[in-house]
């Protein structure tokens, strides 16, 4: 916004250069929106001239104009009018513009018309994302920008989202897109998604930079795409006041059950009788039983034991408080206990105003929103100036502030025992508590009780982010200006972790009396920011739009650790406390950035563009081979409307074909020292050692992407309907991989770049206007992306890398798609003897998992995706409501193995083992119910990755329903105040899937990685919120 | 006026930062050089504590070689009842080659080889009246890991037979190029006589150069006991024998000796005078993943993965101070060994020394060092019981296997002794673990064992 401001003020002034040489008659008249707002800043032109004139703070203007000329109203955000002069004063009402192709846009450093853009970029305004009850910005904008895939981890709060700008590029670097705010590119915190750093109410709008010729500006770090994030600025006028209150709740999307008590014992004595049997006739008896009925008696026997401690009855149990599960009517329903009530509110208030000279945009808000699960949590407060002085005629100064703090209650990883959600694999005949009230843990229960960490334990982290900015802008020279700017981001973040002596933890001690940890960590970038701009049309015809300048950033990473155990008293929770201090780290890190850059914009005679871009990026991380990345990009477009011959087309508003074609990088996958083989410290006992730390390599790189882009823009039947569609082929080639290699040479693993990847896919934006009358408005905005992406290559020689877990299938194959799943394909159970049944290599079946063959059975990267939103107005109310989809995608259920394993050890199981073989001649996906007891069946055999534990993921979801109420102006005449809206707003409100998960839209956290996707285990469901709130202007 | 003042301003500073290229050449605060790491005398040494650090991972003798020795040659002694399925493979004998443990194994033991390697190749920097007691501890730690490799991973036990023609583990017995990615490490298999000829030919070495006594780190006695132990696994009773004798006798002329109590053997921070070696554990550095496994969450532990049976327990007479170390926790009896958190993990303990001595001289009818009557009654009378007058070779066999039950020598007793486990004959192919799947994909020159598919 501040450059649009510049860019605008910057042509105003330039504009009343040409004020003086024509005098005629003066016209004067006011600017207003359709709600009768002035509009300040906007420009009057005298149409074919270079005479113009900008509204003051009251909207109002005075122009001379000679007789019959052509007056040209533009403004920011509004549609543009040309009226004739045949009075001396009138009064123009702009309309505002929903997706104006006039509408002017945020470019890497600096601002550019839509109309003239031949990149590929989407616009967010922030307007559109307001009051949305999620934490972070991503999750806001979910859905509403074609080929941006979002996706939120889990239901845990404020946590793990993952962003892709036209697939993913990259194997080891990160995938996420550069997020820039205000010019400073956003800097990240060690625990937490930072983007949940920002209060996106302060936001004025997102611009999504998605091809080369759009982001090779930002050279090494561009390639993911960037997402340029400008915040509110004042405007002169009267100050205004805005308040907005919200309150709502959260709830997770689904539950989705296990077996009740009864079928959980009928179910384990049935598991336990088949594994004896199985024990018995098939596995040689080595035992020696007399018969089936003794060994069956035996394994039964073992298991109501078992049941017997699950049930807090047997001598195990001093306490008393267990409850028999012989009876059938004890049950406990631990899923449930997983979820806690959980609450959304929002507080904010901001002002904006000002003068001609000094404006201002202040903001303030809280933000808290529960998480679903048991004691997560996320809580965000912030300030925010941003402050404009026009100095004088040819120099603005300008101050851009703001501090958030972030508390996150923190839940472990989905593979902890400490996790809420693994509480579902206890034994629903297993009571909560003992007599005592105390809560039951092993070894009455089959694994820790997760609760213990919501009365015993602790884990908060408090996030500090400080973004400051001082700039100038100095106008040297007509059409010439210098922009200087000098920023600051820090992000300081602080873990304390306390788990008292009953957790897992806090058990695990010298002498299991707790434990505690505090974490510290800063990060905090300095980087100055230099650019000369320079704006000219030549003969009326040749518009020269120059940027050229360096930049130089400083990034040092402070980091501390601490641990203690054991405390005197279960009351003392802090380090100060502890007996013993057991671990403690400190390191420093720090990286610097020296680039160049700069861009060219050339449009012949409104109708023909040619774009340049160059970057010049020297990094201290980088290999000695290779100390300068070096990027480009350049585009062409054609306002093919503007030409007569299609003039004639009534139908055919607006028609602009476009190409780009450049190279940007990824540097994001190369530690600041990994060039380097390196030995750090080594301990052992009491004494220091030396080991390798690090096995370098000096050719290490920036990945580089090379893309090209084609599209169209278009506007049909008066603009009625417009859009966009793109072609884009993008090439990821020196990409970084940890190239796995024998362990002979003293690692597993080593890092180069060496492999290639690929993403090609085509983009659909469509906006219509549907009805627009006076009582009336219906908009629709639609957006399909298919993204196709494919492994090219990985060091040369290998041509995969194959999975070796036990749980997950995520492979890195040549010709397929990043972590695509490769597994054995389960056939259901052997209707013959209930074996889990799989197809060998050769097309046969076996019953043996290791003579199983594997094959390619899935991908985890969606085909589709897309999203549509409606808007309906009527009067004063609104209703929009948006589906969001996601297709084509299969996600692997890496605690099958535990939750749907055939009763093969004690873990409640889905309800859908119910539907366990038991006769010979069923037909079922599911194998007979068969307890690791005599352990001789061949472990695992069922349990192992298959596609057993793979499902489709598709799925469409209504993401946001919101119904608006303003109230009329009447009424807000009588109360004072200038605007005043209620709303309702529901989030995730249903989704529509085959998956039978929790939620299908999953990545469990403690994996989640490029090639890692797809995966659940235990991780919570989507969050479902409903709000209500008041926003009231005065 | 103001505005060429501003103008110049601008202009400096971008002309100041475009000066400081040096900025670029930044370097780890937290590393060396790899170039220097190995530079000087000082530095050397401290790689070799760094080795020691590697030896202790909890993939090697930081417990994992231990247990899954001791539950491979379960034979319903032990029981896994954890929920993770890699240990639950290891005692079912039904392994995947993608196990977890498994291959962490085999990748931390090459680990501790390159550590070894790269010492060696830089011995010369280390200064004369240290370098014989630097090589020799770094070649015994190379020996100690060559060992473990071929007992878990070589084709076949070595007393199988015709080890020339059973497979092994790959040897590199010195630092190879700096690219882990070069083909060099493409490395094939061994064979199992050629490992073992390795594995002697450095403990040999080892036993020369090392001091008597050391703190916690390597000396002679233990390469003397390693040497037993490979001799053993051989069938070479004679020189089996030898090397336990001069174990015992270079330990007891430099005050190690039995622990009057058994129990005061276990569970310690520091070394006992009965620990030729252990791995050192303190609260920040280092791993025993027996206790992890052996012991019970009330000691800290997990839940008690590993139960002891009634079959194992009912071994012990009434009496026996081993049996009384034991502990019922659970619903089953635990290995008291393993009981507490931050204690050492015995990698060689003297009275291995005499058990294997009685056992050479009583195959051997001879009485080297002493009578078998006598080696056996060490550890016999400290546990409260009956000496015995005229032991047969059963007997010190019985002795052996309750004095060091579960402290890692289970599987490999159980094929020297050419028993059968759990139904499964002493050379089954699935007494022998699997090459690791991650390694398998990496290098195509390696070969599976028999018995795993893929």
């Amino acid at each position: 916004m501040m450059k649009k401001l510049f860019l605008l003020s910057f042509i105003a002034s330039f504009l009343m250069i040409g004020v003086a040489m024509a005098q005629n008659t003066t016209v004067t008249g006011k600017v207003t929106d359709e709600s009768g707002t002035p509009l300040v800043g906007a420009s009057v032109l005298v149409k074919g001239t270079k005479v113009g004139v900008t509204t003051d703070a009251q909207g109002s203007f005075s122009i001379s104009v000679k007789a019959n000329q052509t007056l040209e109203f533009i403004a920011v955000g509004y549609e543009s009018r040309q009226v004739s002069t045949n009075s001396k004063t009138f009064n123009i009402t702009l309309k505002a513009d929903i997706k104006s192709l006039s509408e002017v846009v945020v470019v890497g450093y600096g601002t550019s018309i839509k109309r003239e853009i031949t990149s590929s970029l989407v616009r967010i305004k922030g307007s559109e994302v307001q009051n949305t009850p999620v934490p972070s910005l991503d999750q806001a904008i979910q859905g509403k920008a074609a080929g941006v895939f979002v996706e939120s981890q889990s239901g845990k709060v404020g946590e793990g989202i993952k962003v892709r700008i036209r697939g993913s590029g990259s194997v080891n670097s990160s995938n996420q897109p550069l997020y820039v705010v205000d010019g400073i590119p956003l800097a990240s915190g060690a625990i937490g998604s930072s983007t949940a750093d920002i209060n996106f109410n302060d936001v004025e709008s997102f611009e999504i930079l998605k091809d080369a010729a759009a982001s090779a500006i930002y050279g090494s770090r561009g390639a993911n795409g960037v997402v340029l994030i400008t915040t509110k600025r004042g405007k002169a006028g009267k100050t205004k006041f805005n308040l907005n209150v919200q309150q709502g709740t959260n709830a997770p999307t689904r539950k989705r059950g296990f077996l009740n008590a009864k079928e959980y014992v009928d179910y384990f004595l049935m598991a336990a009788a088949n594994d004896a049997k199985y024990h018995y006739y098939r596995a040689d008896n080595y035992w020696g039983y007399n018969n089936v009925q003794e060994a069956v008696d035996e394994a039964q026997d073992w298991v109501k034991g078992r049941f017997n401690r699950y049930s807090g009855i047997s001598s195990a149990n001093t306490n008393g408080g267990g409850q028999d599960w012989k009876t059938g009517t004890f049950n406990n329903n631990w899923e449930d206990q997983a979820f806690q009530e959980a609450k959304v509110s929002q507080y904010e208030l901001s002002a904006q105003g000002g003068n001609d000279k000094t404006k201002f945009y202040v903001a303030g808000n809280m933000n808290r929103q529960d998480g679903i699960l048991v004691k997560n949590g996320f809580e965000r407060m912030g300030a925010r100036v941003n402050l404009d002085n026009q100095v004088n005629d040819w120099m603005k100064l300008g101050v851009n502030l703001s501090l958030t703090k972030i508390v996150r209650n923190n839940v472990p990883e989905d593979n902890a025992f400490e996790t809420p959600m693994q509480i579902t694999a206890l034994a629903p005949i297993t009571p909560i508590r003992d007599a005592n009230g105390k809560l039951f843990n092993t070894p009455v229960a089959t694994y820790y009780n997760p609760l213990i960490e919501t009365e015993e334990a602790s884990n908060k982290i408090t996030a500090f982010r400080n973004q400051g900015q001082i700039f100038a802008d100095m106008k040297l020279a007509k059409g010439l200006t210098a922009h200087a700017e000098l920023s600051l981001d820090m992000v300081t973040q602080n873990q304390e972790v306390w788990k008292g002596p009953r957790t897992l933890a806090g058990n695990g001690t010298a002498d299991q009396k707790g434990l505690a940890t505090s974490y510290w960590y800063r990060n905090a970038r300095w980087m100055t920011n230099n650019y000369l701009s320079y704006n000219k049309v030549f003969a009326d015809k040749h518009k020269i739009d120059v940027v050229a300048g360096m930049s130089y950033e400083n990034l040092e990473q402070n980091s501390a650790f601490v641990e203690g155990q054991d405390f005197p008293d279960v009351a003392l929770k802090t380090l100060a406390s502890v007996a013993t201090y057991t671990n403690g780290d400190g390191t420093f890190n720090e990286n610097n950035l020296i680039s160049y850059f700069g861009r060219a914009n050339y449009a012949y005679n409104g109708k023909y563009l040619v774009g340049l871009s160059a970057r010049r990026d020297a990094d201290s991380r980088f290999g000695t081979s290779f100390k300068n990345g070096n990027f480009g990009a350049v585009s062409l477009g054609w306002i093919a409307t503007e030409e007569k011959f299609l003039q004639n087309i009534s139908w055919l508003s607006f028609l602009k074909p476009k190409a780009s074609y450049g190279t940007s990088g990824n540097n994001s996958g190369l530690g600041f020292y990994d060039a380097r083989t390196q030995y750090g410290s080594a301990t052992y006992g009491t004494s220091g050692g030396l080991a390798i730390s690090n096995f370098g390599n000096d050719d290490l790189r920036w990945e580089k992407v090379t893309m090209l882009n084609i599209g169209v823009d278009f506007g049909l039947f008066n603009n009625r309907i417009t859009g966009e569609f793109e072609w884009y082929d993008k090439v990821t080639s020196d990409m970084l991989l940890n190239v796995p290699v024998p362990s002979m040479s003293g690692t597993t693993s080593v890092y180069g770049n060496v492999g290639e990847m690929s993403n090609k896919g085509i983009e659909l934006t469509l906006n219509t206007i549907n009805i627009s009358n006076k009582d009336w408005r219906w908009t629709t905005s639609f957006n399909a992306a298919k993204n196709k992406n494919k492994l090219l290559k990985l060091d040369g020689e290998q041509k995969e890398v194959l999975p070796s877990s036990a749980r997950y299938a995520n492979a890195l194959i040549v010709g397929q798609p990043i972590g695509v799943f490769y597994a054995p394909i389960f056939l259901g159970a052997d209707p013959a003897n209930g074996d889990p049944l799989y197809r060998k290599a050769d097309g046969g079946t076996t019953n043996t998992y290791s003579e199983a063959g594997k094959f390619i059975v899935g991908n985890p990267n969606p085909e589709w995706i897309g999203g549509i939103t409606n808007n309906v107005s009527y009067k004063g109310v609104e209703l929009s409501f948006m589906f969001q989809g996601v297709f084509g995608n299969k996600v692997q259920n890496g605690a099958g193995g535990f939750m749907s394993a055939s009763g093969e050890w004690f873990d409640n199981q889905t309800r859908d083992q119910l539907n366990s073989w038991k006769n010979p001649g069923d037909v079922t996906m599911v194998p007979e119910a068969r307890l690791a007891y005599n352990g001789d069946w061949g472990f695992m055999g069922g349990t192992n990755i298959s596609t057993r534990y793979m499902e489709d993921a598709s799925y469409v979801r209504l993401k946001n329903v919101s119904l608006r109420y303003s109230v009329p102006q009447k009424v807000l005449t009588n109360l004072k105040i200038s605007s005043a809206q209620i709303y309702l707003t529901g989030v995730n409100l249903a989704t529509f899937t085959k998956y039978t998960g929790w939620d299908p839209e999953v990545n469990t956290d403690y994996r989640a990685g490029n090639v890692n996707q797809g995966s659940d285990f235990y991780a919570a469901p989507q969050i479902k919120s409903w709000v209500f709130g008041i926003t009231i202007g005065f | 006026m103001k505005k060429i003042i501003n103008i110049n301003l601008f202009l400096s500073l971008v002309l100041l930062i475009s000066g400081c290229e040096k900025k670029l050449e930044l370097s780890n605060p937290q590393s060396i050089d790899a170039s220097t790491a190995l530079s000087t005398d000082d530095r050397v040494k401290k790689a070799l504590i760094g080795n020691y650090a590697a030896l202790g991972s909890s993939s090697l003798f930081g417990g994992d070689v231990l247990w899954m020795s001791e539950l491979l040659a379960s034979d319903n002694e032990l029981n896994w009842v954890g929920t993770f399925p890699d240990p639950r493979q290891i005692i079912g004998k039904a392994i995947f080659t993608n196990n977890s443990n498994v291959s962490s194994t085999w990748s931390a033991a090459y680990g501790v080889i390159f550590n070894s390697n790269n010492i060696l190749g830089a011995i010369d920097v280390v200064k004369a009246a240290d370098k014989n007691k630097v090589k020799g501890e770094a070649l015994l730690q190379r020996a100690l890991v060559y060992f473990e490799l071929v007992k878990f991973f070589g084709e076949k036990p070595y007393v199988a037979g015709s080890p020339d023609q059973l497979k092994g583990v790959p040897l590199i017995t010195a630092s190879g190029p700096a690219a882990p990615q070069d083909v060099f490490y493409q490395l094939s298999r061994a064979s199992v006589a050629a490992v073992y000829t390795q594995v002697l030919a450095d403990a040999v070495e080892a036993e020369s150069l090392l001091p008597n006594t050391n703190g916690v780190y390597l000396n002679k006695a233990a390469a003397s006991l390693l040497l037993a132990r490979v001799y053993l696994q051989q069938a070479n009773y004679t020189a089996a024998r030898d090397a336990a004798n001069r174990c015992i006798t270079t330990a007891t002329a430099n005050s190690f000796g039995l622990m009057t109590n058994y129990e005061d053997a276990f569970n310690q921070s520091a070394n006992t005078k009965e620990d030729l070696f252990a791995m050192q554990v303190t609260t920040q550095a280092g791993s025993n993943s027996c206790f992890i496994f052996f012991s019970t969450s009330t000691f800290g532990a997990r839940d008690g993965d590993i139960e002891v049976t009634d079959k194992h327990y009912d071994k012990y007479t009434s009496g026996d101070a081993r049996k009384d170390l034991f502990f019922y926790e659970a619903d089953a009896y635990r290995a008291g060994k393993w009981r507490d958190n931050y204690k050492n993990v015995k990698v060689m303990r003297l009275a291995e020394a005499y058990l294997t001595r009685a056992e050479c001289n009583a195959r051997l009818s001879t009485n080297v060092g002493a009578t078998v009557s006598s080696d056996l009654n060490q550890t016999r009378s400290r546990a409260g019981l009956s000496l015995l007058a005229a032991p047969t070779l059963q007997d010190v066999l019985d002795e052996r296997e309750l004095e060091l039950a579960f402290e890692g020598q289970g599987a490999w007793d159980a094929k020297r002794l050419k028993l059968s486990v759990d139904g499964k004959a002493y050379n089954d192919d699935k007494m022998t673990f699997p090459i690791p799947l991650r390694e398998m994909n990496v290098n195509k020159n390696l070969e599976q064992n028999p018995g795993y598919a893929n």
